[in-house]
């Protein structure tokens, strides 16, 4: 009786195990997408008697969205220092010379509690032997003013989810949409956050010694509206969507805040329609709601892709 | 009958000559309240599957996807309502497609019956509303001298190539008893009436079982039981994919006492472990432009305490059931571009159900002809959804966990009257929703061909019951009639949804799980049998049920009229049987579920076997035909309308000693 339990107990353990390993949900979701949220320095210059620490997620500037802290220390201390008059300014120049930037904050306003100045930069491509970026910062502490430009590097963004586009509106503006979060979406209701910025065309021509910050002036839109239809473009998802999605609306961070629902994991298309503040269409078509197996989705002519 | 069974052998063993004679009383009273069938096999063939043992029964109708594993119906209702287990253990499939009813999970050789309880009787087992399925397994009681016992079966059925060999030995001695099965089948697609191939409808089935008793004092045993099965390579015609690979180990511990003298004769006690795994295979079917994998786990472990009692006029069992079920499924799609990212989700997002019980069934002889029954149940149900974020899709902010209790009473009244019978009995029990109606996330339903959508938030399913019978018998006839009425508030049905766009390649839509305000349910049949002469028996059953949502209309899977009739003639070794069956015209379909109206049909079968023994050896050989006359023709519950197997003749040779 003994023996043949002992015998059993090795058979039963040798059946129990699975023919097919389950899931990992997690590691599903990891495999796409890596989830930053460290803080590190992206880019540290040295002048007059300062140090400058710019610091962005994992220590690098993407593509697309990038959150941006600036600390300026006198030169031997670590401590942080508040200084007035602190402005930033991205610069890309092409392989002909031509030069650019991309949306942005240019002038920063020190946060006390945290001890820096926060910013933002949407870097419209990468550096690449077509491209070079450069940040201009200046600043002003004893009424001595400071400038120093600084080259950087810009790197492709792997994370879809912090995808970005540019587009020209009906209104002929230049905008540019930029997703900021969620950077790891998941099989669920999701916070969508985006940056909407339009560029202010100059009203006259270049002044003074470069760079003439009216030149590269952009701003944050006001009380847009960005309707929302979430999709699954593969052609086996027959243009399947989701329930329960809010049109993103600005909050007051100035960002635009919707709902997203992934229903599965994978390729998503955002489809989106942008109107202004009075309700007009800027950019935008609605697209078909029926379910059509076989045939790949038909997008809006303003998208995001997403992965995840 | 297991522990019955277990019982007698200790017994005999028994020097207490009073023991003796109550013990076999408590059986007697375990065995009235039982309506238990009696042996693995119908009149008409002695070498049945599980699922053609169970459509002999009047009370089971089944949704049949293909040639296996059909879904057992209960009193028209569908599995979520009935609790079906084996020897009191609950196992729960691991398809979201219904591909695997626990009864796919035995063979016929290693049951010795199968015991079915209508609605709230039903609720020793665990809350429900049907009523309960229990298999029970063989196990052969212990003998004072040692003893071998065994059986081995083989056949050919011609219509579907299948063959099969069953096989069963047994040894039992004064302290120990082994039994063990083996059992291997193997069929092709089958044939419709119209001699074409239904193509998908292959089948390939091993199951095994051992179970080990020792006897540890002369009134206590332990038993050790396992059961593995294993299908694979089984075609579903009706769905768009197969089953690659279904697995199944089912095990058990058991200790038993009995006792001489006090309240409690018997006190049966299980701890029990089974595990599930299913995986479906789409890749044979070429209408499949995308690819999917959908694997499925389950895994149960669980307690079953049972007493039963009795003193004087008055007997009584209890039983505490506790288990915790772990149910998971996946969905895979694969893109068209293969080296593209595929796509996940969780048709089953880790749903883990956790359920206890404790019911009670009394009785009281009241005279010498009548009887009293009243019973009731309490359980507690738990749910908890690990991924809930799938949940939140169409129901935001549902909670992650939920409980609820779920109570039961029945009440019953017996009376015999000279050779007339009758009982009357109500009932009223609440269930939990199954895991696919609470948690189910686009789970493809091909007979309408929507997604559908579990709701966490649904409301206990309440039903209110009630059932007679009256019934005649003497030595040359007997008759009897017996109805139920089942009036069920927040009846649990897929509704559509008017939001939300399909995921499945297939489907039309998205249907949600909600309840219905109520819905009516109402059964009856009636059976007769005749001796027209000594040896020759006639017998013949007629059932119809109807079905009503809260608006009037018809629910789906309901049986229409039907009849079943027999003519048994048996001549020294010889034995012949005849037995025609049919449904009438389905008048009460269902087109608001996927129902379409199912014409009439009947089929003719015959068999005819021979017995002999040879030494201790007992001989039977058995050839037949069902579906003589190759009518083609579907049922109302045949998924799809895929047509039944035309004439299919069959042969079966069993040897047992
Ligand atoms: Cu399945």
């Amino acid at each position: 009786m003994k023996k043949a339990i002992f015998f059993l107990i090795p058979v039963c353990l040798s059946v129990m195990s699975c023919t097919k390993e389950k899931t990992d949900y997690e590691a599903e979701i990891n495999m796409v997408v890596t989830e930053h949220y460290e803080f590190k320095e992206a880019a540290a210059i040295n002048i007059d008697d300062y140090h400058i620490s710019i610091e962005a997620l994992n220590g690098t500037f993407y593509k697309g969205y990038n959150e941006i802290r600036l600390k300026i220390s006198g030169a031997n201390t670590n401590e942080n220092i508040n200084a007035p008059a602190v402005t930033f300014l991205p610069v890309m120049t092409n392989a002909d010379g031509s030069r650019a930037s991309c949306p942005h904050r240019y002038n920063l306003v020190y946060n006390a509690d945290d001890k820096y100045f926060p910013g933002y930069a949407v870097f419209t491509g990468e550096s690449g032997t077509n491209e070079t970026w450069e940040l201009y910062i200046s600043f002003t502490i004893n009424n001595q003013s400071h400038s120093v430009k600084q080259a950087i590097t810009v790197q492709e963004q792997t994370n879809k989810n912090l995808n970005m586009t540019t587009f020209t509106g009906k209104d002929s503006e230049q905008y540019f949409i930029a997703l900021v979060a969620p950077q790891k979406p998941k099989v669920a209701e999701n916070e969508l956050v985006a940056g909407i910025y339009k560029f202010n065309e100059p009203t006259s021509p270049p002044s003074g010694s470069f760079p003439d910050p009216s030149q590269f002036s952009y701003s944050e839109v006001s009380d847009y509206t960005l309707q929302l239809d979430p999709r699954m473009p593969e052609p086996s998802m027959g243009n399947h969507s989701s329930i329960n999605n809010k049109d993103l609306t600005q909050q007051d961070d100035g960002l635009y805040h919707g709902v997203v629902n992934y229903t599965m994991t994978g390729n998503w298309t955002l489809n989106f329609i942008m109107l202004n503040q009075n309700g007009k269409i800027l950019k935008g078509t609605e697209v078909p709601t029926d379910f059509t197996p076989g045939v790949e989705g038909v997008k809006s002519e303003l998208y995001i892709d997403i992965l995840f | 009958m297991v522990f019955g069974i277990l019982f007698l052998g200790m017994n005999a063993n028994a020097q207490n000559p009073q023991a003796q004679n109550d013990t076999a009383k408590v059986l007697e009273e375990v065995k009235v309240t039982a309506l238990a069938k009696k042996k693995i096999q119908t009149e008409m063939k002695m070498a049945v599957s599980v699922d053609e043992f169970l459509a002999s029964s009047d009370n089971i109708s089944f949704i049949k996807r293909g040639a296996y594993a059909w879904e057992p119906l209960l009193n028209n209702m569908s599995t979520e309502r009935s609790t079906i287990t084996i020897d009191g253990m609950h196992v729960f499939g691991a398809c979201t497609d219904k591909m695997d009813p626990i009864t796919s999970y035995v063979e016929s050789n290693n049951l010795s019956t199968i015991d079915i309880k209508s609605g709230q009787e039903g609720s020793l087992h665990g809350a429900t509303v049907a009523g309960s399925i229990d298999l029970k397994r063989k196990s052969t009681p212990f003998t004072p001298e040692k003893k071998y016992s065994g059986a081995y079966q083989t056949g050919f059925e011609f219509n579907n190539k299948q063959f099969f060999n069953l096989g069963n030995l047994s040894y039992s001695s004064d302290k120990f008893v082994v039994d063990g099965s083996i059992s291997f089948r193997k069929a092709g697609n089958y044939y419709d009436g119209n001699n074409n191939e239904v193509t998908h409808s292959q089948y390939n089935k091993f199951n095994t079982s051992v179970g080990l008793a020792y006897k540890t004092s002369p009134f206590s045993a332990v038993r050790v039981d396992a059961i593995f099965d294993k299908a694979n390579n089984v075609g579903f015609p009706a769905l768009p994919m197969d089953l690659w690979l279904s697995r199944a180990l089912i095990t058990s511990a058991s200790y038993k006492q009995l006792f001489q003298h006090g309240l409690i004769r018997v006190w049966d006690t299980k701890v029990y472990y089974n595990a599930v795994e299913h995986y479906m295979d789409d890749t044979k079917r070429p209408e499949n432009l995308v690819h999917m994998d959908m694997p499925g786990w389950s895994t149960t472990y669980g307690l079953v305490s049972r007493a039963n009692l009795k003193r004087g006029d008055y007997s009584a069992e209890i039983q505490l059931n506790a288990y915790n079920n772990l149910s998971i499924a996946e969905m895979r799609m694969y893109p068209q571009d293969r080296s593209k990212r595929t796509m996940f989700a969780y048709s089953w997002p880790w749903v883990t159900t956790k359920f206890t019980s404790l019911a009670m069934n009394n009785s009281w002889d009241i005279s010498e002809n009548s009887r009293l029954n009243l019973g009731g149940s309490l359980g507690y149900n738990y749910n908890r959804s690990k991924y809930v974020e799938f949940n939140w899709i169409f129901h935001p902010g549902t909670p992650q966990e939920k409980s609820r209790v779920l109570p039961g009473l029945h009440a019953s009244y017996q009376l015999t009257v000279k050779q007339f019978d009758f009982s009357a009995g109500a009932g009223y029990g609440h269930r939990a929703p199954s895991v696919s109606e609470g948690y189910g996330y686009y789970i493809y339903n091909s007979f309408d061909r929507y997604d559908y959508i579990g709701n966490p938030d649904l409301k206990n399913e309440i039903s209110y019951e009630a059932n007679a019978s009256a019934g005649f018998k003497n030595e040359k006839m007997g008759i009897e009639a017996k109805a139920n009425y089942f009036y069920i508030q927040n009846y649990i049905i897929g509704r559509i949804l008017s939001l939300g766009s399909p995921m499945n390649y297939q489907s039309v839509g998205v249907k949600g799980y909600t309840s219905l305000n109520h819905a009516r349910i109402f059964n009856i049949a009636l059976n007769a049998n005749y001796n027209i002469l000594q040896h020759l028996h006639w017998k013949g059953m007629l059932t119809y049920a109807r079905a009503t949502d809260d608006k009037d209309g018809n629910l789906p899977f309901i049986r229409p009229l039907s009849y079943q009739t027999s003519l048994h003639f048996m001549y020294k070794k010889f034995g012949i049987q005849t037995s025609l069956n049919g449904d009438f015209t389905q008048r009460n379909f269902s087109p608001e579920y996927g129902e379409d109206q199912t014409p009439a049909y009947m089929i003719l079968n015959v068999s005819a076997n021979y017995s002999f023994n040879i030494k201790n050896c007992k001989i039977v050989l058995q050839a037949g035909a069902e579906n003589l006359l190759n009518e083609y023709y579907s049922t109302y519950a045949d998924w799809g309308n895929i047509p039944r197997m035309g004439r299919n003749i069959f042969t079966s040779l069993k040897f047992s000693f």
